[in-house]
């Protein structure tokens, strides 16, 4: 298990430089003048290159990605061309941010998700099982925007019980409608697999028997059924975090959520370099490292995929 | 207990929490700006959000009111010379957010500051008429050359290379802001986060993409604010912003046009106003098709621009018949040259030598309404022959590549800086500004300049205006442009605002006047 963990961390290094070198590539492939972004709508040729010479944009690309790289290994993300801030402050400042709110989603895509899936599979309530199905079916193609906007207007405008948009100052009632928004494809997706797991774990031979010795339903369901169900729910939840993170780009802006899935957005829009490219490696990371804590967690779940990939 | 039993309790907490008390009402004015500013360093603030709320925090030397009138700021009066050159600026007393009584030398500073080559602020050239300026900023010149001066700490003198009729409105834009000296210093390129000016705010808090507080500065020259502060939310999407009036979280709503005719019926305070801004189509006069001054005449002609202002502006504009927005203006608007007559239009492109029609690009940048415009223009030139391809780009691209001309033709709207018909007219239309400089479809015409810099020098309104009309009549006829609109502004208030008007410039309105009840 050690050797496994410590070479996943080491291959981070090989895939972190390329993701590095590919962003800042990129960064000069596509079009977009960032000194031209930030000049305003009157300025002259010379201007633009007393700008570019400021931000070091002047010197030769491959000086520019040396001293990039060089950065790095200092931990050095450099400075936003936008803002003249330290991009690591930034990073700093606002993934919590992200992070509580892809938290909160996933843990309410989860409970809802699984609870809602269970009921449909469990099916002692006639035509039940066919409403949850097309609720979810709904919930996995129902655009986020306009999900975000309906809970404003029936939870802000209409019962006026939460605040529309903002972070509140970390208030949980600013939580709520993007936690929920957020979390929405997802427990519907959490909900057809728990169903599907659900009704494949009934069939089987051990929750024959458990009934046949006279288990209790609430016994049957909870012990036997669902510890097998879950199985592909956990692979889902671990497998989809990313989807959390990138999902936070739309929510974090209709309800104006101070986190990094907007900053990146508003820096690809203004061609802060420094920030796209101190951004992307940041959240490249970390998907590797929670990809990584996925892989070692289904060691301890089931020790089959322990010890069935390195000794052999 | 039951699971089930669990999941009920946790709903009814879940319930209390988000149920209880919505913030009451205070007399802190509430708004929302959908970009956030990129910095409050006064040097550098080059976007609308950046220079409104610099603007409040910093003080300049005169400032505009909500009609884009000059008034005193720092410089209670002034004296001009008889040949407008020399100005001479008394101070009044003011301080610093941070307590510190504010110099003409502060004044000195921060005009040296601007203008400092290694500042490289892209909005240096709104002092390039004093005397050494130019030569300073392009490293021909010593700093002290520059005809800034303090001659001493309630007096600033400056000094013009010649006459330049609107220069107290460049002085009252947001790039020309006074900033303490040692705060600069100290802070460097972090001064944008932590401002320290004497304008009529304080910034208190900046809590990014979130909200900003704004608490009175006490020592601000001029009448102290009506109220105790203003907090900025940042909200970038329309319809979250009107949530948020709607819910009493806002006192000032910028309405969206397409949500304009709920709100004419929805019994609220409607505040509207012409902005000095104009919406056009770029025609590339530096090569064919729009070469031909025909051509440029025919897609006049063959666009009924009344229709699309009523339709797909909601009637949010009127139509303009030349350059410069009626308020600016100095007499009637040129008369109509280009009625719509799709049939004239389609035998002027023949004319031009294109009988079977002819293809461009109409370049644009992402946004919902412009789309919706160039679609129906798109249609309208169809009709006529013009097989128009839309393209659209993103800011910094589309810029670029207008910039150095790549496309047939754009659409694009020009705001101004401040209330003068030089600033559509000169940096629009003069030939020595094609390019970045506002010149964006390479318009040249030497009688046009000649007439633009004429008027530049002019002290005298009523002749100036002559000049400019003049200049406008040719630009108009010669149309490098299709000319679309004048956009009206909309915005709705709350009940509990009282004295607040739209600002016909975007650092018009301080906040000094508004009450809340």
């Amino acid at each position: 298990m050690k050797t496994f963990i410590a070479r996943r961390l080491l291959l981070l290094l090989p895939i972190l430089w390329g993701v590095a070198t590919l962003t800042f590539f990129l960064m000069y492939v596509v079009p977009g003048d960032p000194v031209r972004t930030i000049a305003g709508e009157r300025y002259d040729e010379r201007t633009l290159a007393a700008m570019r010479a400021e931000l070091g944009l002047d010197r030769p690309l491959v000086i520019q990605y040396v001293h990039f790289l060089g950065g790095l290994a200092r931990f050095d993300l450099g400075r936003s061309f936008v803002t003249r801030r330290p991009v690591a402050e930034a990073i700093r400042e606002r993934f919590p941010k992200t992070l509580v709110l892809a938290l909160s989603a996933m843990f309410i895509a989860i409970v809802l998700g699984v609870f809602i899936g269970a009921l449909a599979a469990w099916g002692r309530v006639p035509g039940l099982s066919r409403i949850l199905m097309t609720f979810s079916l709904v919930g996995v193609s129902i655009p986020v925007f306009w999900l975000g906007l309906l809970l404003i207007y029936l939870f802000a405008i209409k019962l006026s019980i939460l605040p529309p948009s903002g972070y509140g100052g970390g208030s949980i009632r600013n939580l709520v409608l993007p936690a929920f928004t957020l979390s929405f494809a997802s427990m519907a997706t959490i909900a057809r697999i728990t169903r599907s797991g659900f009704l494949d774990a009934l069939g089987e031979d051990y929750v024959r028997t458990a009934r046949a010795k006279g288990l209790g339903e609430r016994a049957v369901m909870g012990k036997h059924v669902m510890r097998n169900a879950l199985i592909p729910v956990v692979t889902i939840v671990g497998a989809d975090f990313g989807s959390y993170l990138s999902g936070a780009v739309l929510t974090e802006s209709i309800f104006g959520w101070p986190g990094l899935g907007r900053f990146i957005v508003q820096a690809i829009l203004k061609r802060d370099f420094p920030v796209i490219q101190g951004a992307v490696l940041f959240m490249a990371t970390t998907f590797i490292l929670v990809n990584l804590a996925v892989d070692i967690s289904y060691g301890f779940i089931d020790p089959r995929v322990r010890s069935g990939g390195g000794e052999r | 207990m039951s699971q089930r039993g669990l999941i009920v309790v946790h709903l009814i907490v879940l319930a209390c929490l988000v149920g209880c008390s919505r913030h009451g009402t205070d007399d802190v004015l509430k708004l929302a700006l959908q970009t956030e500013p990129s910095t409050l360093d006064p040097a550098f603030s080059a976007d609308f959000a950046s220079g409104r709320v610099s603007s409040l925090i910093h003080s300049n030397l005169v400032a505009f009111d909500p009609d884009g009138k000059i008034v005193p700021d720092l410089a209670w009066r002034w004296e001009v010379s008889n040949d407008a050159r020399s100005y001479l600026f008394h101070l009044r007393e003011a301080r610093f957010s941070n307590g510190r009584r504010v110099v003409a030398g502060d004044v000195v500073y921060s005009f040296q500051r601007l203008l400092d080559p290694a500042t490289a602020s892209p909005r240096w050239w709104l002092l390039a008429a004093v005397r050494g300026a130019s030569a300073f900023h392009e490293r021909s010149g010593a700093r002290s050359r520059v005809a800034v001066s303090a001659d001493d700490d309630s007096t600033v003198a400056i000094v013009l290379e010649a006459p330049v009729a609107h220069f107290a409105s460049l002085l009252a834009m947001p790039a020309a802001g006074v900033v303490c000296r040692e705060e600069v210093e100290r802070l460097g390129a972090q001064y944008g986060r932590t401002p320290c000016g004497s304008g009529p705010w304080k910034l208190a808090a900046w809590r990014e993409s979130d909200e900003m507080d704004l608490v009175p500065n006490a020592g601000a020259p001029g009448p102290a604010p009506g109220i105790a502060g203003i907090s900025i939310r940042i909200i970038p999407e329309p319809m979250t912003q009107i949530a948020e009036f709607e819910t009493g979280n806002l006192d000032v709503l910028e309405v969206p046009r397409a949500e304009l005719e709920h709100w004419k019926t929805a019994g609220v305070n409607l505040l509207s106003r012409e902005e000095l801004r104009v919406a056009y189509i770029g025609l590339n006069t530096r090569r064919p098709p729009f070469k031909d001054v025909r051509v440029r005449q025919a897609v006049n002609m063959a666009v009924d621009i009344e229709k699309i202002i009523a339709r797909v502006l909601f009637g949010g504009g009127s139509r303009a018949r030349g350059v410069v927005p009626p308020s600016l203006r100095g007499s009637p608007e040129p008369a109509e040259r280009y009625p719509y007559d799709p049939a004239r239009a389609r035998e002027l492109i023949t004319e031009a030598g294109y009988p079977n029609g002819l293809d461009i690009e109409i370049w644009q940048r992402e946004n919902p309404e412009g789309g919706r415009v160039l679609e129906s223009i798109q249609g309208y030139l169809a009709a006529v022959g013009v097989r128009a391809k839309l393209v659209t780009r993103e800011w910094g691209a589309f810029k670029e590549a207008v910039d150095k001309g790549t496309p047939d033709s754009f659409y694009l709207d020009w705001y101004a800086d401040y209330p003068d018909a030089e600033n559509f007219l000169v940096p629009l239309f003069h030939s020595s500004n094609i390019g970045g400089k506002g010149n964006r479809t390479g318009y040249s015409n030497a009688r046009v300049d000649s007439l633009l810099d004429a008027a530049g020098r002019m002290t005298d309104a009523g002749r100036r205006w002559e000049l400019y009309r003049a200049a406008e009549e040719i630009v108009y006829g010669d149309a490098p442009w299709l000319f679309l609109w004048f956009p009206v502004q909309y915005e709705v208030c709350s009940p509990r605002l009282t004295g607040y008007r739209i600002p016909v410039i975007f650092n018009g309105q301080r906040y000094i006047d508004v009450g809340l009840r």
